[in-house]
């Protein structure tokens, strides 16, 4: 039954969650003793300043008095304040968040919409030369680091082509600071950092849909199809591809938190204004609150994700929903 | 003397593989008549469901080397892909062995019995419903309608069968073939799906082959029976006279092999000694020679033809072919 | 005996068919190193992760021949590009890439193998015991490992960073504290398999202990699927520690990882590409002999899941 599946799978989300607010506070917990982080690269703080931190921070309290406090915070959209400048984290990742979520689901629509043709291709076509070629492509672009290949991707396409007087593609923001800002320019700057992020998945998941297919087609109920007398292409792509795809989905799921994480570095590299790159520039400033808030919230992304993951696995599999 | 729906001639099928060429079928012929139900059986490994397969051209990846298949006129073995699957599914139809891997996981089970209909007429969606639900209740699942909304792992094993039955018919083929209808199955839902396919010979006047490593099965339902070994057909004829007195020592030694409620107390089962053959590498002459009680010197040097034994009955056998009898070893 | 993969070709129910020749019998072992040892592109793959790791080890006896440290500045000498003096080239400080990219060798897989062995000690330690106890203890530690996996790393890495200045092992401890996760899960499974089989039941009720079980029986049928872990994973953690480097919250400069020769190479795109190039390409190598050769073992080890 569905409901009953999507209700196991919500609860299960809702113990990882508390988990993981555990595991967060364990990780503040280790610091609250003693040593604010940043503090001893301030001088110029004095004892009432730093007893003000860490009254503001909650430092001086009791764990568990601490932690309610903290469970009571965030379920009321409060993550924290920055120890900066005591902005609160949320409205800087709200902020934020529709960039990280246009990156994302761009290279995973990208992902998706690359691999599964390639991967269908490798297995009809399994054991010739292009199915050879793209086995060694795919091996290849798992090996490739993902800031690298936007460091490689910047220096050919933005300043070799501009180096040349050719038109090329921007290497930074979301969108251009002067008369941009529509569609068209966002598009162009989506497409490197999307490229990037999504390169390494798609080798993976080539592969991935390559193996899911080869064993979808040896199935029994591929032979019952060609003996109703179908077209191959019906039964490859109809009966064959359908089944083959479920998978796909747990499995992209189980990527998220790399995704989420590679995300990060791209923003990085691409000067993408995302909360991935809010982290780290909270980190260079050891704004350690800030950097907390949103680590928990791209946590509660992945787990959002993997929820949704899990919902569309229950709706394309019978045997879920009905079960 | 009706003319024969289907005529296999000396058919070849190899397989390829690493090790060698695998001749898993070596010059089988056998006909069937209208309406007639055929039984072909043989142990595991022995080519009848490869046979099967090459009639619908369905033997990837083993390939068919020589022979025919004659059906209404044509040589399937020279048809064209596209002309092959006008006939699959719509004039020549098979069923599989385990309804539970042999139905598509996710589509209801009504889409999949109507699929035909919308391949081969071109139906509606509606139209190739209706004419599902219409076969399901005939093919004995109670509430049809509902049922046909059903997905194959929600039904139970004998019922997938019936619903396997029902999707091989639903063109009204001439042909049925039933590779191992009944081995997945409970001993009980067994005898029900062999009644049902009974009934369906007679009230559809479908030819049915049926493929069985069981002799029990092929005593309650078919006519007449060939008997395969390692690719071969050592011996056929009408299904009374071959468990009666049979003329190829490898039906000989089946039959005395399997536990019957008319046999002498005390009398010992008999196992056939020796293993089933290796494909790649068949023994020379007849290939069950290392394994027959009644082998004589020719056994091992010449290859027996399927020749005519008595009025009924034909055997590839050097010892029955001149006229030996096959009696307690 | 006709393998199971040629049966699957073969289209027929598989049946006890006899090949002429009898091959003498061998261990699981032995066989799959005679797998492993045919494959020659895994071989060479192999291979070429142990030399990395014997130049990386020869750091020092490099520079001491070349007379060139990893840390000399030349300001004359900055952007070279590759030529017979600097056969790489050099970098905005005058230093000698090739030196550093060996230098840097010895901090990306010195950290790699540390981690590896980190990760796997933990995981294998939990996997075990998760799958072999089952019941509650099973259902803790798989929800503790569901947690910690939920969570991107590379957060988690800064924030880690945030609180440990890291060196090299502070490093290796910060990525297996995630690493260790997935091992984890890989060596339950196995485990919940091996446990099936009837020798364990055998086995158990001529006495044998727990512990016993665990390290002589379980233990040695785990194996292959953590060396098969620990070849892919030299490879996938070369990669997250180098993008941590890059980052500047990993190894610091000037201390060169293939990670850290990047981080600035924003700001000389200009003057050289080949600075950028270099370091990434060498990581790519490393990451992807590690890859082929973890891809070889696990075929050496499981011929059936060969594609």
């Amino acid at each position: 039954m569905l409901a009953k599946y999507v209700a196991r799978r919500f609860l299960a989300s809702v113990v990882v969650i508390l988990g993981v607010t555990l595991i967060t506070l364990v990780l503040m917990n280790t610091t609250r003793g003693s040593y604010v982080p940043g503090i001893d690269l301030n001088p110029a703080l004095r004892p009432e300043d730093i007893a003000r931190l860490r009254a503001s921070l909650g430092l001086d309290r009791p764990f568990y008095e601490w932690y309610l406090g903290w469970l009571w915070s965030v379920l009321h959209g409060d993550f924290g304040r920055s120890m900066i400048d005591g902005s609160p984290v949320m409205a800087h990742i709200l902020d934020r968040l529709p960039n990280t979520l246009e990156l994302t689901t761009t290279a995973i629509v990208i992902g998706v919409l690359i691999s599964v043709p390639l991967g269908v291709i490798g297995a009809l076509r399994r054991g010739s030369k292009t199915d050879h070629a793209l086995t060694v492509v795919s091996v290849a672009g798992f090996a490739v680091p993902q800031f690298w290949m936007g460091l490689m991707l910047i220096l050919i396409f933005s300043v070799t082509l501009q180096q040349h007087g050719l038109p090329w593609l921007p290497s930074s923001g979301a969108f251009s600071a002067y008369n941009g800002g529509d569609f068209f320019d966002r598009l162009l700057h989506l497409i490197l950092p999307a490229t990037v992020l999504s390169f390494f998945y798609t080798s993976i998941w080539s592969r991935f849909i390559r193996s899911s297919m080869l064993e979808v087609l040896s199935q029994d109920y591929i032979r019952t199809a060609r003996a109703k007398g179908m077209s191959e292409r019906r039964v490859v792509y109809l009966h064959g591809l359908r089944n083959a795809l479920i998978p796909l989905i747990t499995l992209i799921g189980l990527e998220l938190p790399g995704l989420v994480s590679g995300g990060l570095v791209v923003e990085v590299v691409f000067g993408w204004p995302g909360i991935g790159k809010l982290a780290f520039e909270r980190a260079l400033q050891y704004d350690y609150s800030t950097v907390m808030g949103v680590t928990f919230f791209a946590t509660l992304l992945v787990i959002a994700g993997n929820l949704l993951a899990d919902l569309l696995y229950g709706v394309l599999d019978p045997r879920i929903r009905y079960g | 003397m009706t003319q024969p729906l289907l005529e296999v001639q000396d058919l070849h099928t190899v397989f390829r593989t690493k090790d060698g060429v695998v001749k898993a079928v070596d010059g089988v012929s056998f006909e069937l008549t209208p309406g007639e139900t055929l039984g072909i059986v043989g142990e595991s490994g022995c080519g009848k469901s490869v046979t099967a397969l090459s009639i619908m051209r369905l033997q990837r990846p083993g390939r068919i080397v020589s022979g025919k298949v004659m059906f209404k006129g044509q040589d399937l073995t020279r048809l064209t892909e596209s002309e092959m699957r006008e006939i699959r599914g719509k004039e020549i139809a098979m069923i599989f062995q385990d309804p539970m891997t042999s139905l598509n996981p996710v589509f209801n089970v009504g889409w999949q019995v109507g699929e035909p209909t919308r391949l081969h007429n071109g139906w509606g969606a509606k139209r190739a419903l209706a004419s599902a639900v219409s076969m399901l209740g005939r093919v004995g699942i109670p509430s049809a309608a509902a049922r046909a909304e059903d997905y194959p792992h929600q039904f139970s094993g004998g019922m997938r069968q019936r619903a396997m039955i029902a999707m091989g018919l639903t063109m009204t083929p001439e042909v049925l073939i039933a590779d191992e209808p009944t081995t997945a199955l409970d001993v009980t839902i067994q005898a029900q799906i062999l009644d049902l396919l009974r009934h369906v010979n007679r009230e559809f006047g479908t030819a049915t082959i049926l493929i069985t490593h069981n002799l029990g099965v092929v005593a309650g339902m078919c006519q007449r029976v060939i008997v395969m070994y390692a690719g071969r057909v050592v011996e056929s004829g009408p299904t009374p006279d071959v468990f009666a007195h049979p003329k190829h020592p490898y039906t000989w030694s089946l039959l005395r092999s399997i536990p019957r409620l008319d046999a002498e107390k005390h009398e010992p089962l008999r196992p056939i000694e020796g293993v089933p053959p290796n494909l790649i590498d068949l023994p020379s002459g007849c290939v069950f020679h290392p394994r027959c009680a009644f082998r004589i010197d020719r056994c091992t040097r010449d290859v027996p033809a399927l020749l005519q034994i008595n009025d009924t009955q034909h055997a590839a056998c050097w010892v029955t072919q001149a006229g030996g009898e096959l009696k307690g070893a | 005996m006709i393998g199971p993969s040629r049966v699957a070709e073969l289209d027929m129910p598989a049946v006890g068919i006899e090949t002429g020749a009898a091959r003498p019998a061998q261990s699981y072992w032995n066989e799959s190193w005679e797998r492993l040892r045919a494959n020659r592109f895994g071989m060479a793959a192999g291979a070429l992760i142990l030399v990395l790791a014997l130049i990386a080890l020869l750091a020092p006896v490099f520079s001491l021949i070349t007379n060139v440290q990893p840390q000399s500045i030349n300001l004359d000498e900055t952007f070279v590009r590759p030529g017979l003096r600097h056969l790489l080239g050099t970098d905005e400080l005058g230093r000698d890439t090739l030196t550093r990219l060996i230098w840097g060798a010895r901090v990306s897989l010195g950290v790699a193998f540390l981690t590896v062995a980190m990760s796997l000690t933990v995981g294998s330690t939990v996997g075990m015991v998760s799958g072999f106890y089952g019941g509650w203890i099973d259902d803790v530690l798989m929800r503790f490992v569901d947690v910690v996996l939920s969570i991107p790393a590379i957060f988690l890495f800064i924030l880690m960073s945030l609180l440990l200045r890291p060196n090299a092992i502070t490093l290796a401890a910060i990525v297996a504290s995630v690493g260790w996760g997935s091992v984890a899960r890989l060596v339950r499974g196995e485990v919940l398999s091996v446990k099936q089989r009837d020798f364990i039941l055998a086995t158990r009720s001529i006495g044998a202990r727990d512990m016993r079980l665990m390290l002589r029986h379980l233990l040695p049928n785990v194996l292959p699927v953590l060396i098969v872990a620990a070849s892919l994973g030299v490879g996938q953690i070369i990669l997250i520690e180098s993008a941590l480097d890059f980052l500047g919250l990993g190894i610091q400069p000037p201390t060169p990882s293939w990670g850290n020769m990047l981080t600035n190479s924003q700001s000389y795109f200009f003057r050289s590409g080949f600075l950028v190039a270099f370091p990434g390409i060498t990581i790519f190598i490393t990451v992807l002999a590690s890859n082929l050769f973890g891809n070889a073992v696990r075929d050496a080890f499981d011929p059936r899941l060969k594609s």
